[in-house]
């Protein structure tokens, strides 16, 4: 049962991933499509990044005090002083976490 | 930026590019493999999933509903609602690998993840180097189950990783991609409609909540160039 899972799994996410890759799929991009495409990057990486951040737990928290929250705005700004994404990463998760051991140890 | 012609260069400096996303997704990798083991599944299926499955996003929510007790068809096809932000990343890079040759159409298009398309998509057909995205997402791929690897081997002594919040280093990796690209009114357009509306469908428990806010932050950035003029 769990092989054919993710052998199962394994198809579905490769169908997604290769599907417009196969040239015999009659489709032509206008440019109206490539530059809706050009999107694809921040709209997609948003969407996937929105839930985490504001739905910890799966229960929605807007607390300004939200580890998650805060620390996507370290990340942010330090991109954009730093322009080092490397950098930026990590010194966002250092906060992350021991902002958030020291939540927990207030707490 | 150029990238040499020799294949073994071009692979090298794809692998060197996407070094930093190979570490930050370090906790996101920890978090596959000691879920998996806490939800009871074997070593063996763990790793399976990372090896054959390779969709971090998938697999963690596969592993839950597991744990819920969801049969396999519901399983797969939330997998297939999931991961279908992959379909438009195929349509993005589509004019510059569909051209290849099967192996290479197929390698590529199986390696396809978050991270890889944020490192290749910018390349035109001339700039496009099939070798360096080889580096890229081969790089990957190896780093993502060696994460899992470990998470599986930390999940069997340490309990409640899944409580440490590992899962803030995508959120890490993707704000750090995402900042410097906001340079313009319809890249913030895109960004807040999209962020809005992913959390707005999350709430409202939608399986596709995703690719539809994703499609929606992407629709209103377009819209918003239309708008101002088509300039690029």
């Amino acid at each position: 049962m769990m092989f054919l899972l993710i052998v199962g799994m394994g198809l579905v996410v490769f169908l997604n991933r290769y599907a417009f890759l196969e040239p015999r799929l009659p489709l032509r991009l206008s440019s109206n499509a490539r530059q809706f495409l050009g999107f694809a990057v921040p709209g997609m990486l948003t969407a996937i990044c929105g839930p985490i951040i504001f739905m910890p737990e799966h229960q929605l928290d807007l607390n300004p005090a939200n580890p998650y929250l805060l620390g996507s705005l370290v990340a942010v700004v330090l991109v954009l002083l730093t322009r080092n994404t490397l950098i930026s990463m990590l010194l966002s998760m250092v906060f992350f976490f021991v902002f958030r051991w020291w939540l927990n140890g207030a707490a | 930026m150029t990238h040499p012609h020799l294949p073994r260069q071009a692979f090298i400096h794809g692998a060197i590019a996407i070094l930093p996303l190979s570490l930050a997704v370090a906790p996101w990798g920890l978090l596959a493999g000691s879920m998996a083991i806490e939800a009871n599944l074997t070593p063996l299926e763990g790793q399976g999933l990372s090896a054959i499955v390779f969709a971090g996003a998938a697999q963690l929510v596969a592993i839950g509903m597991l744990k819920g007790g969801a049969n396999l068809f519901s399983i797969i096809l939330t997998t297939l609602l999931l991961t279908s932000q992959h379909l438009l990343y195929g349509l993005s890079m589509r004019p510059v690998i569909s051209d290849l040759p099967a192996r290479w159409r197929l390698g590529l298009g199986f390696l396809l993840t978050d991270e890889f398309f944020a490192l290749t998509s910018q390349y035109d057909k001339q700039q496009f180097n099939r070798w360096y995205a080889l580096g890229v997402g081969l790089t990957f791929y190896v780093a993502w189950n060696l994460f899992t690897l470990a998470g599986i081997v930390l999940g069997q002594n340490i309990p409640h990783l899944d409580k440490l919040g590992l899962d803030f280093s995508i959120v890490a990796t993707f704000v750090a991609l995402i900042a410097p690209l906001v340079r313009n009114l319809p890249t913030v357009v895109c960004v807040a409609v999209s962020l809005f509306s992913s959390v707005l469908f999350s709430f409202w428990h939608w399986e596709t909540a995703l690719v539809l806010a994703g499609l929606l932050g992407m629709s209103a950035g377009f819209i918003c160039q239309k708008l101002s003029g088509g300039r690029a």
